[in-house]
C-alpha cells in the first residue's frame, strides 16, 4: 500500500459545522463517499460515455460483451446501461450455487456471463434476445455459432487518470451534505493513484475509503 | 436539463428519536422551470452506509404532492412520519447506520431529484430477533462443519481407490481430506486429551451496555497440565460483506478488545475439579449488537486455556448488547403459522395467505413453515405479469412438461411469484404482456433463490 498523503482530502481541515453526532458532517458530507453503493445509485453514478447507448441495438441476434478484469467498471457499465433502456433485464451469474433463472429482456444483460452452463447457454442463445453481456472471456465464438453479430468491448483502457480523478470527485460530490466546500481529489493526486493502482479503479475505492476514515477519525479526535 | 431543488428540514434536527416517534418537518421545493412533478414521495426510514453492501428499510411514505410546479415557485410540504424502531444510530470504520427522511420528486425523462435529512435513533427495546437462540449459534455451525467433514470423507473414502490408481497425480485429492481430518484432530481433540471435557457458558446471552457479563469454566484435567495460562477476551467487532460471488469481500475491524487473565501460568492437577467465574464489564458505552443482511455488529468473548507445545482450547460464545427494556415481539414473530393451516381447511383465501408470506418472507423458519401449510392448497390467483423466463434456472421445478415459468407479482402486497405454466397455455401468457392474470392455481413451494412463491397454474 502506498504511503500517500491526499492532500487536497487530508488537510482540507473542518469544512463545516455540522452537528457533532454526525461524523461526516466535519467534511460537509453525510457519509465516506467510497462506501458501497446501491445498484441504482452505482448507475446514476457511472461515468460512461453517452455514445455507448448508440452502440447498443435492440435487433434480435445482436451482442455485446465487455470484456475485462475484476474492478475494471464491467458491472458499473451494465448498471448504467439498465438503467437507461426500460424493457432491459439485469441479472447476475453468481460464482458458487446453481445458475439462476433467466428472464426474458430487451436486452438481456448478463453479468459474469462467463459463469453461464451449456443448458442456460442453449436455453438463452436460441431465443436470439438482444444481449448485453459482462464477461472475464469472450463468448463471441458461442454466440456466433447461435446465429448473434458479436460487438467486443474491452474494458479498463479507458481507466486513464484523468478519469479517475472525474469518478471519485462525482462520488465525493454525490455525499455532499450541504452548500459550501467539499474535499477534492487534484489531477496530480488522481495521477499518483493511477500510477499506483492503474486501472483497478475497486482498489483506488478501496484506499480512499481509508484515507477518508482517517481523516474524519483526525478531525473526531481534535474536537 | 435543470431540476427542482428540494431539501429536507426537520423541526427538531438535534432530538433524539426513539421508535414510533413522530419526525416532523418540510420539504423545500425550488423550481427554477415549469415542471411536471409525478409525485412528491416523502418518506422515512434507515439506511447502512460503508464498507457492506446497502442495506436499507422503508417506515410510512406519503405522495406530498402531484402535478405542475411552475418556474420561481418556492414551495414547502410540511410532515409528520414515525420513526422505525431499530436498528440504532451507529457510525463505525466499516458500518453506518443512519435514520432519515427522505424526498423524491418523479420527475419523467431525468434522474429524480432527492434530498435527505438524517436524524438520531436510539432504540429503548431490542427486535424480536435477538434472542439467545441466535446469539449462540456457533455450535449449530460446528454441527454442521461436522457433517460436512463426515460427508467429505466419505466421499473422498470412495474415490481413494480410484484416485489412488491415478498414482502421485492422485494423491493431493487423497491428502486433502486427510489433512482436514488432521487439522480436526490437532485442534479438537487434542486439546481434550490433555484437559478432559471442559464446559464453558454464559449466564445470559442478552446484556445491556454497562452489564455485566458472567460465565463459568469448568475443567476436571485428565492428566498434570502445565499451562501459560487461561484467558478471557471480550471483543467487539463490525463485519461488513461487500460484492457478491467472486467479487465478494468480508471485512472486519475490531473497535473494542479487553482481555483477563483468568489464571495465571501454572499447573492443572488432574482429577481436580476446577470452577472459573467469567465476570467482565461490558462498556457503557458498547454500541449494540446488529445483524443487518451484509453488515454486523458482534460481540463475542473468546476463553482460551494456552498449553506450551499443544493446541490450545478455544471457545468463542457470541452474545448480544441489547439496549435496556424488555424486548418486544414483533407482530411478524407473533404470527401463529399453524393457524395458518387451521385456517386453511375453513377457507383461507390467497390474499390471506400472501398477506401472511409477505409479513415473515424474511424469516425463513417461519416463511417454510407457512408454505409448508398452504402446499397442496388450490387458489383463486390474481397476479400482475412481470416476465416470462428464458431458462428457469439450475433448480427449476419442472412442473409441466415442456410448460412455462412466468414472474409475477400479487397486486398488494407486491409478494413475488413464479407461475409454472402448463405448455397449452403459453401463447395466453404471451399475449397478456405485463397485464393482470387471474385464474386457479396450487401451491407447489417456495423459490429460495428468488424469493418467489412458487404456484402452478390449472389448464
Amino acid at each position: 500500500m502506498i504511503d500517500m498523503d491526499l492532500d487536497s482530502v487530508c488537510d482540507a481541515g473542518r469544512l463545516s459545522d455540522g452537528p457533532a453526532w454526525q461524523p461526516w458532517s466535519r467534511l460537509n458530507l453525510f457519509r465516506n463517499p467510497f462506501g458501497e453503493l446501491s445498484i441504482a445509485e452505482r448507475a446514476e453514478l457511472a461515468i460512461v460515455n453517452e455514445n455507448l447507448l448508440d452502440q447498443i441495438t435492440l435487433d434480435l441476434r445482436t451482442a455485446i460483451e465487455f470484456i475485462g478484469d475484476c474492478g475494471r467498471g464491467k458491472s458499473t457499465r451494465l448498471h448504467w446501461l439498465g438503467s437507461r433502456l426500460p424493457q432491459a433485464t439485469y441479472v447476475y451469474l453468481p460464482e458458487e450455487g446453481p445458475v439462476p433463472a433467466i428472464p426474458f429482456g430487451n436486452p438481456l444483460i448478463i453479468d459474469e456471463a462467463q459463469r453461464m452452463n451449456r443448458s442456460a447457454k442453449r436455453s438463452v442463445f436460441a431465443t436470439g434476445v438482444p444481449l448485453i453481456l459482462g464477461t472475464h472471456q469472450s463468448l463471441s465464438r458461442c454466440l456466433r455459432r447461435w446465429g448473434y453479430q458479436v460487438q467486443s468491448v474491452r474494458i479498463g483502457q479507458q481507466n486513464t487518470a484523468s478519469l479517475i480523478q472525474q469518478i471519485l470527485n462525482r462520488r465525493i460530490e454525490a455525499s455532499r451534505s450541504g452548500d459550501g466546500p467539499i474535499p477534492i481529489v487534484s489531477a496530480q493526486e488522481a495521477g499518483w493513484l493511477f500510477d499506483e493502482f492503474g486501472s483497478d479503479l475497486r482498489s483506488v475505492e478501496g484506499f480512499m475509503y481509508e484515507q477518508f476514515q482517517r481523516r474524519i477519525a483526525d478531525l473526531m479526535d481534535r474536537d | 436539463m435543470s431540476k427542482p431543488k428540494l431539501s429536507v428540514e426537520l423541526t427538531e434536527p438535534d432530538r433524539i428519536f426513539r421508535g414510533g416517534d413522530t419526525v416532523t418537518g418540510v420539504v423545500r421545493v425550488d423550481v427554477d422551470k415549469d415542471i411536471a412533478c409525478n409525485g412528491l414521495v416523502i418518506q422515512i426510514g434507515w439506511r447502512t452506509h460503508g464498507r457492506g453492501n446497502v442495506t436499507s428499510k422503508i417506515g410510512d411514505s406519503v405522495t406530498a404532492f402531484q402535478g405542475q410546479w411552475q418556474e420561481g415557485e418556492s414551495l414547502e410540504y410540511p410532515f409528520e412520519l414515525k420513526a422505525l424502531d431499530w436498528p440504532p444510530t451507529y457510525h463505525g470504520h466499516f458500518l453506518n447506520v443512519d435514520h432519515y427522511v427522505d424526498a423524491r420528486a418523479k420527475i419523467a425523462w431525468s434522474f429524480d431529484p432527492k434530498a435527505s435529512a438524517a436524524f438520531q435513533m436510539v432504540p429503548l427495546q431490542a427486535p424480536a430477533d435477538s434472542s439467545a437462540a441466535k446469539a449462540n449459534s456457533l455450535p449449530a455451525k460446528v454441527f454442521v462443519a461436522l457433517i460436512l467433514m463426515v460427508a467429505m470423507v466419505a466421499v473422498f473414502a470412495g474415490f481413494a481407490g480410484v484416485v489412488l490408481g491415478l498414482g502421485w497425480i492422485g494423491l493431493p485429492f487423497f491428502l486433502l481430506p486427510i489433512g482436514g481430518i488432521g487439522f480436526w484432530f490437532l485442534k479438537n481433540w487434542l486439546p481434550k486429551y490433555l484437559l478432559g471435557n471442559v464446559e464453558c457458558e454464559l449466564s445470559d446471552s442478552l446484556i445491556v451496555p454497562g452489564g455485566s457479563l458472567t460465565g463459568e469454566l469448568v475443567l476436571k484435567p485428565r492428566r498434570s497440565v502445565g499451562i501459560n495460562g487461561i484467558n478471557v477476551k471480550l471483543e467487539g467487532r463490525e463485519q461488513v460483506v461487500s460484492g457478491s460471488g467472486s467479487n465478494k469481500t468480508t471485512h472486519r475491524h475490531v473497535f473494542f478488545e479487553q482481555e483477563e487473565t483468568l489464571r495465571e501460568a501454572g499447573k492443572l492437577m488432574p482429577g481436580t475439579e476446577l470452577r472459573l467465574p467469567i465476570a467482565m464489564e461490558v462498556p457503557s458505552n458498547a454500541p449494540l449488537s446488529l445483524n443487518l443482511a451484509a453488515n454486523e455488529l458482534i460481540w463475542t468473548v473468546v476463553v482460551r486455556i494456552d498449553i506450551p507445545r499443544w493446541p490450545d482450547w478455544v471457545k468463542t460464545m457470541v452474545f448480544q448488547v441489547v439496549p435496556s427494556g424488555e424486548s418486544v415481539t414483533s407482530d411478524a414473530a407473533n404470527l401463529a403459522m399453524p393457524k395458518a393451516g387451521t385456517e386453511s381447511s375453513s377457507g383461507i383465501t390467497f390474499e390471506e395467505s400472501v398477506n401472511h408470506l409477505w409479513q415473515v418472507r424474511a424469516d425463513r423458519d417461519q416463511r417454510d413453515m407457512l408454505v409448508d401449510a398452504i402446499a397442496g392448497l388450490t387458489f383463486s390467483v390474481t397476479a400482475i405479469i412481470e416476465r416470462r423466463l428464458l431458462y428457469g434456472g439450475d433448480h427449476d421445478a419442472n412442473v409441466y412438461p415442456q410448460g412455462h415459468s412466468v414472474w409475477a407479482r400479487f397486486p398488494n402486497p407486491e409478494l413475488p411469484l413464479v407461475l409454472f405454466v402448463p405448455h397449452d397455455m403459453g401463447e395466453e401468457f404471451e399475449q397478456l404482456g405485463r397485464q393482470q392474470w387471474t385464474g386457479q392455481a396450487t401451491v407447489v413451494g417456495w423459490d429460495d433463490d428468488h424469493g418467489r412463491l412458487q404456484l402452478a397454474v390449472e389448464s
